[in-house]
């Protein structure tokens, strides 16, 4: 028996901790930023407040946001559609296993960040760089967390089924399919993890917009409170996505301890 | 239903099962049973851990095969699993996702068993076990919301739903606290028709390391050895059906419960020291 | 091992070796088909793989990346492992600390290097600091799962014979939660090797040619100013081959510390 992971302490007792924190953390910030007295070098949380709130006002931070956000989402279709049906494929059938493996494990290794130069030349700077990185950066975890979800379903069921008569087709459909499915999003959440880390990067070097793009245009300029809104953007989002897909969980799936563990 | 006739519902004729371990040697996990299982009878196979019981389940019910001998229903070679062997297993694997409603009707749903049955017919039968099985009211819950004994139950509705020829239980009660257990040992033979004639039971093949469950529950008693697992005993049980709280106490089923223990205690006790 | 093991091992190499092969072919096949000068073809990039490491250039880039995985992952342990067994076994310590580490999760290094580079320069500073900060977090998320797992009848038996708190959580909850600090510690190792990457890329695309070297900075200058492709493709291939020598050799050194788990 494990004691249950701390969620935040619940409902109002848990709010009020989150902000006694996170107030603590800024008064250190505002400190620490009056101490250095470099609005460039370290700007204080008012500063940074102040340019959220204008970056919101124009909509630019919100611009941004969606841009990166949607290559996200776009990234994560085209990761589960390759990533979900060969994991399903390797899981359950041996030769697929055998034949696609070398080839997975020699790739694996090599982040979608490395693929950046090589990528450039393909695709040059714009909105198809971000999305295949992205896309390349969800599929491993994605096609390894689906195997390992195929193959961790209990031989009990597939046997329960067998022994009613169900043909192999049927079984595949019905039994494995749902049976996997708590591990397989455990597995998305994880690709959508590892495609959020790649999108700055990927933005940063090679897109002409979206957050990585905006963190590196006014860190030029040295406008360092509005690098920080955007950096506390990407935590924001990257937070949220997350949160949806582990309330996606609960939704989809409330019968497995996944979802209703952290 | 056909009637108690002599031909025996299932035959397991020399039956042995070996496989090869890491180390390189064989394992013989059965050598040389055989054995006939008369129509409607509930059959139950005791013995120590590790005696092959589960094996010989597992071999009637197709999901093995043997490495000799042969296994026969109604005369025909069974090679594979099929809905006119229906199992329950020891840990009731019941479909998680799916609601208890959702649990017993899915033979019907995707297996023989329902072909020919419309939706109406189909929901009556499954109607017709959720309600045997004591589980009315309960039948839109999931089972990680259900008690030990009621999963036990959804497990057995939904091996009956399918209403298979032969009905092959691994263990199933092993789970459970030992209260439980005696409330469903009654519930089982209820839901069996030991209140009905002979005639209008299902053939019943029962595994139980639990003594005092198999002379309460059997018509005849298989008592197994292990090392390798052979077949030592097979033991009528001449207690009065239906049997009830007081069938406990009948100085007969103490004298069979002591017998078999006689036959099984020595293995019992070696296998609590090696 | 037994005849059939054998035997069954010959098809399996084959069948493991078709499609990488096939691959290969294809390439090949498809830059003779189209041949550009600057594409890469399979003995192009095998003679640049070979020059690269004669000169020295290839094996000094690996180790400089390397020295800073290394030493962001050394300080990223010494922080997290402490505090996420503070976190793990003193309730009031998760409580208040929490919130800060899940607010800063989602945010992935990469996002922080325009930061970092502003405080710190384009140095070797900069880079190990972004590894410390990528690797932390899987650190500390590990350890207090690790800390949690720990049976808590165990610790409740340690109680009863009076043993003090700080000798229980030397010598019950650190052995009980080693396994899972490990896990951190692999998931760690592999988001640090990609951080420097992506962290050596950034930088060398904002600082030009100049930055301090490591093989993301090689990739970069590739791209950007010898545009060789064919070395590219080597860089990938050693981020790779280096990312899964790295994985291994450190579950060696884990299963020598821990043999009763694997």
């Amino acid at each position: 028996m494990t004691r249950q992971p701390l969620r935040s302490p619940a409902g109002a007792a848990g709010v009020v901790v989150y902000f006694r924190t996170m107030a603590a953390f800024a008064l250190a910030w505002a400190a620490l930023s009056a101490w250095t007295a470099n609005t460039a070098l370290l700007p204080s949380p008012l500063a940074v407040g102040r340019a959220i709130v204008e970056l919101a006002a124009d909509l630019e931070l919100f611009k941004h946001a969606a841009i990166s956000l949607g290559r996200m989402v776009a990234s994560l279709a085209i990761a589960v559609a390759l990533a979900v049906p060969l994991g399903l494929l390797m899981g359950t059938r041996r030769l697929a296993e055998d034949l696609l493996d070398p080839v997975v494990e020699v790739l694996r290794p090599i982040s979608g960040i490395a693929w950046i130069p090589l990528a450039l030349f393909m695709f040059g700077i714009g909105n198809a760089l971000p999305v295949f990185i992205m896309t390349y950066a969800a599929f491993f975890p994605i096609l390894l967390g689906t195997i390992s979800g195929v193959r961790g379903v209990d031989r009990r069921l597939v046997d329960a089924a067998r022994t009613m008569g169900v043909p192999a087709r049927t079984i595949m459909t019905t039994i494995v399919v749902p049976a996997a499915t708590p591990s397989l999003l455990v597995a998305i959440r994880l690709g959508v993890a590892s495609a959020w880390t790649a999108v700055v990067a990927a933005e940063l070097i090679g897109a002409p917009s979206g957050l990585g793009y905006a963190i590196e245009w006014y860190r030029e300029l040295l406008m360092t409170p509005q690098v920080m809104a955007f950096i506390a953007m990407i935590g924001l989002l990257g937070f949220l996505f997350d949160a949806a897909l582990r309330a996606l969980s609960r939704r989809l799936t409330p019968w497995a301890p996944e979802a209703r563990a952290r | 239903m056909e009637p108690l006739s002599a031909a025996p519902k299932l035959r397991l004729h020399g039956v042995g099962k070996r496989f090869a371990l890491r180390s390189g040697a064989d394992a013989v996990a059965l050598d040389g049973f055989t054995l006939d299982v008369r129509r409607g009878e509930f059959l139950v196979i005791v013995g120590p851990s590790g005696c092959g019981k589960t094996t010989v389940l597992n071999l009637l019910a197709g999901l093995e095969l043997p490495t000799s001998g042969t296994l026969a229903i109604d005369g025909r070679a069974i090679a594979a699993p099929g809905a006119d062997r229906g199992v329950m297993f020891q840990d009731y694997a019941l479909f998680p996702w799916r609601t208890v409603w959702g649990n017993v009707e899915y033979g019907l749903v995707y297996g023989p068993a329902g072909r020919g049955l419309d939706r109406a017919a189909r929901d009556a039968r499954v109607r017709h076990y959720v309600d045997l099985v004591g589980l009315t009211g309960s039948e839109n819950k999931y089972p990680h919301q259900l008690s030990g004994g009621m999963r036990q139950r959804v497990a057995l509705a939904r091996l009956m739903a399918n209403e298979p020829e032969v009905l092959l239980m691994d263990e199933p009660l092993a789970a459970l606290d030992a209260q439980t257990r005696l409330i469903l040992q009654d519930e089982l033979l209820r839901i069996w028709g030991q209140d009905r004639p002979a005639e209008a039971r299902r053939t019943v093949v029962f595994i139980t390391h639990a003594i005092d469950e198999a002379v309460f529950l059997a018509d005849r008693v298989a008592v197994m050895t292990s090392h390798p697992g052979r077949l030592k005993a097979l033991l009528d049980v001449p207690l009065a059906r239906p049997r009830n709280d007081m069938t406990r106490t009948h100085p007969d089923f103490q004298a069979l419960a002591q017998h078999i223990w006689g036959l099984i205690r020595d293995e019992a006790y070696r296998a609590t020291v090696t | 091992m037994t005849a059939a093991a054998s035997g069954a091992l010959a098809p399996r190499l084959l069948r493991g070796a078709a499609v990488p092969l096939l691959l290969l072919a294809v390439w090949s096949a498809a830059t003779a088909l189209y041949p550009t000068v600057r594409t890469p073809t399979p003995a192009k990039v095998a003679l640049a793989a070979v020059e690269m490491t004669a000169s020295g250039d290839l094996p000094l880039g690996v180790l400089q990346s390397l020295g800073r995985v290394f030493g962001g992952f050394a300080v990223a342990a010494a922080l997290a492992i402490p505090l996420g067994l503070a976190m793990g076994s003193v309730r009031g310590v998760e409580r208040n600390v929490d919130p800060l580490v899940e607010s800063f999760r989602p945010i992935a290094a990469i996002a922080i290097l325009p930061l970092a580079i502003l405080w710190l320069g384009t140095g070797t500073s900069a880079a190990v600091s972004i590894v410390a900060y990528a690797a932390f977090f899987p650190i500390v998320v590990n350890t207090v799962a690790g800390v949690k797992r720990v049976d808590p009848t165990l610790l409740r038996a340690a109680a009863t014979m009076g043993v003090d708190r700080l000798t229980v959580l030397r010598t019950v909850i650190v052995p009980g939660a080693l396994p899972s600090i490990g896990v951190g510690l692999r998931i760690a190792l592999g988001v640090a090797w990609t951080a420097i990457i992506a962290a050596e890329l950034a930088v060398g695309a904002k600082a030009g040619g100049g930055g301090s070297g490591g093989i993301g900075q090689m990739m970069f200058v590739f791209y950007a100013y010898s545009i060789e492709l064919n070395r590219i493709v080597v860089c990938m291939i050693a981020v790779g081959l280096v990312a899964f020598v790295l994985d291994r050799g450190l579950r060696a050194i884990l299963a020598r510390l821990m043999p009763w788990s694997h």
